[in-house]
């Protein structure tokens, strides 16, 4: 057992591609987290819970609207709909607590999980939710003589086209500037005269936002179930840690190595795969501590 | 205005008073009801499986109540939530026993507070059927005067898997489950007595998966890549539902049989609607549609009628159990505990599944499994079993000696 005798360039080519697309869900989410720690210095362990809202809220959207736009109606519904969750607890909570230290942070953002955590209960139940997958993505497609979903290759092009729009709105609108340059030195945007209390919460809702994409993209491929927030929320630190805490391509750089090395993994080593992202983590951190890119922090 | 008061006082003293005539024992009209205590999990996940088993129970024991009852009595029961936790299983069975006064337990899906409460019932002299839990040593290493299993337990399981397995022509075999101690078990289980069923079956690989772990797409490319004849999956919960999806997704199960427990049950097949894969090898003790005989038809439409969906396997426990203990009264003639247990002991009752037994020496229902195809038809909007095999009790049963070999005697 163990090493597979029979590993050929099909397999790799095709785990490289699963793995890319688990990279690209865990990039959607990684770089909302990411980017309100770099912008608020917030370390919002609620992040996965409200990519868990996400998905329960795609549950219901495409079952609401059904049939074959159901899905892609959700799909736009969902996010915003956590994002607003994410104004509103921005705007009430939130705001009057960025001064406090880390450790102050930390615990609220945990009890603001449990929070919500419960809300999910009581709203959506305890039982298992399942989404279908729109009919323009079911089955798979042969590459190189390996099927792979087409979902997943769908998933791919998101992911891309995330991190495009992420690109576009840091460098090219003027609310990126000013959230970038917060991220990198907030007392002197605040000496520019720049009111950040807007910007803050702009930064907010975009990373609940993406946290919510990354729900909804991920609902049609798994049981949508009370604490799928938890295992999530301990991936996304790791990543976020060695990708350069607040450093959204960071977080692209950390998730490509996390769902790779989970992926080629599974391919060599399928009894151990568990370990193996875990173990780049490690390698990475003991290596460079502060992170493969540039902290904020 | 005071005059007013003094009555409704007075009222409140007779029914006092009159309550406390009920509850005492001894004393008790005959017609006083017989009390059962259901103890179950009605918070989180395993709702999907135990609220069949309190409505069908329900619905029993409405049936006879309909009927004038039992030796001469009503029955009555109170339901309590266990939230999963052992040490909230054990305190409410201690209440239920104490303040209730309940004469029967039923109930539990969790193994571990399914054996704390039979120890506790072991002292107390109550008996307890357990209803869903599936770990093999409540009738066999733990087992006792008191207790009683009317579910499947993994033992079973594994067995009924390996005898329908071998049945089929598969010798690699691949094995993939949660990395936990049931997905464990229930490999070692299918896997111990596959190879002495068949000694020629191979394992040439296995994976192991974190518990919740939402992408599965990279296992099962991997598991693809080495071409097994059949994949055996050991997973429960929620990765049931990931797994199938994944299944679907990837075209894995149009390309390598797959063998799932609990693959072909409608608690997995109804969430998961026409998403499932079809081919998948499953068993279950139980489908509405599955034995096609009047007793199970009567049974299926009373349940839907009553609650406006199909009964899954949860409700034949429920349903089983409340008219095991039914006939068990009748033939112990009156609400003795002891008498109950000794007419219980062999009894045998029809029910929806056919005739069954419940063993004399270990107190082990003797239900039949049924392996079946997952396919799609017209009729549902979920997937159903097709091509089902019986396979009986006797077979997998685990015999009187295992059992005494483990309860060391």
């Amino acid at each position: 057992m163990g090493f597979l005798p029979n590993i050929g360039p099909a397999e790799i080519f095709s785990q490289l591609l699963v793995g890319l697309s688990r990279a690209m869900i865990l990039f959607t989410i990684c770089a909302g987290l990411s980017f309100v720690l770099g912008v608020l210095r917030v370390p919002n362990i609620a992040h996965g819970t409200l990519y868990m809202i996400g998905a329960f809220a795609t549950f219901s959207f495409s079952k609401y609207f059904g049939g074959a736009s159901g899905f892609w109606i959700a799909l736009i519904l969902a996010p915003l709909v956590v994002a607003l969750i994410g104004l509103v607890a921005e705007r009430t909570l939130f705001r009057h607590l960025y001064q406090r230290e880390h450790l102050m942070l930390l615990l609220f953002t945990f009890a603001l999980a449990l929070i919500l955590g419960d809300l999910v209960k009581i709203f959506w139940g305890a039982e298992y939710r399942s989404v279908p997958a729109p009919d323009l993505l079911k089955g798979s497609v042969s590459v190189l003589g390996a099927s792979f979903p087409r979902y997943n290759l769908f998933l791919i092009f998101v992911g891309l086209a995330v991190a495009v729009a992420l690109w576009l709105f840091v460098t090219r609108t003027k609310i990126g500037k000013i959230a970038r340059a917060a991220a990198v030195d907030r007392d002197m945007v605040g000496l520019l005269g720049i009111n950040v209390s807007w910007v803050f919460a702009a930064a907010f809702v975009i990373g609940c936002c993406l946290a919510g994409l990354g729900g909804a993209l991920v609902a049609p491929t798994v049981s949508i179930t009370l604490g799928m927030d938890h295992s999530l929320i301990i991936e996304a630190f790791l990543i976020v840690t060695i990708g350069g805490l607040g450093n959204m391509w960071g977080a692209l750089v950390g998730s490509l190595i996390f769902g790779i090395t989970q992926s080629l993994g599974v391919l060599v080593f399928p009894q151990f795969a568990i370990v193996f992202p875990y173990s780049a983590v490690v390698i990475v951190l003991l290596l460079r501590p502060k992170g493969l890119l540039k902290s904020v922090w | 205005m005071n005059r007013n008061v003094s009555l409704r006082s007075l009222a409140l003293w007779v029914s006092i008073l009159t309550l406390s005539l009920i509850a005492l024992p001894g004393s008790a009209p005959a017609q006083a009801p017989i009390k059962i205590g259901l103890l179950d999990t009605y918070t989180g996940p395993a709702t999907t499986f135990t609220n069949d088993v309190r409505d069908a129970f329900k619905l029993a024991i409405d049936e006879i109540n309909a009927k004038g009852g039992v030796v001469g009595r009503k029955i009555e029961f109170t339901t309590r939530d266990d939230k999963f936790k052992v040490d909230l299983a054990l305190s409410m069975a201690k209440e239920l026993i104490m303040n209730e006064k309940v004469d029967i337990l039923v109930g539990t899906i969790n193994s571990a507070g399914a054996l704390a409460v039979s120890e506790l019932c072991k002292t107390e002299k109550i008996p307890f059927l357990v209803t869903f839990s599936k770990s093999e040593k409540i009738t066999g290493e733990k087992g006792h005067r008191y207790v009683f299993s009317i579910t499947e337990n993994t033992a079973m399981i594994g067995k009924a898997a390996a005898v329908g397995l071998s049945k089929r022509p598969f010798v690699k075999y691949w094995i993939a489950g949660d990395d936990y101690e049931y997905g464990h078990a229930l490999a070692d289980g299918v896997w111990g007595h596959l190879k002495k069923i068949k000694p020629n079956a191979e394992l040439v690989g296995q994976s192991w998966w974190k518990v919740g772990e939402p992408e599965l797409t990279p296992y099962l490319t991997a598991i693809s890549a080495a071409k097994p004849d059949a994949v055996i999956f050991a997973t429960g919960g929620g990765s049931m539902v990931n797994v199938m999806k994944a299944a679907k997704a990837t075209g894995f199960a149009e390309r390598i049989p797959i063998f799932v427990h609990t693959a072909t049950e409608l608690s997995t097949l109804e969430p998961l609607g026409a998403e499932a894969p079809e081919k998948v090898i499953g068993t279950s003790n139980y489908h509405f549609y599955y034995p096609d005989n009047p007793k199970n038809k009567a049974f299926a439409k009373a349940f839907k009628d009553a609650y406006k969906r199909e009964p899954r396997v949860g409700a034949l426990y429920g349903y089983v159990a409340a008219y095991f203990i039914h006939q068990g009264l009748i033939k112990a003639g009156k609400m003795d505990r002891e008498k109950l247990i000794d007419a219980l002991e062999g009894m045998k009752v029809d029910t929806p599944v056919g005739e069954l037994e419940m063993r004399a020496f270990d107190h082990q229902l003797m239900l039949p499994m049924f392996m079946g195809v997952t396919k799609k038809v017209p009729e549902y909007p979920f997937l159903i079993a097709g091509d089902i095999i019986t396979i009986p009790a006797k077979d997998v049963i685990p015999s009187i000696e295992e059992i005494k070999k483990v309860r060391g005697k």
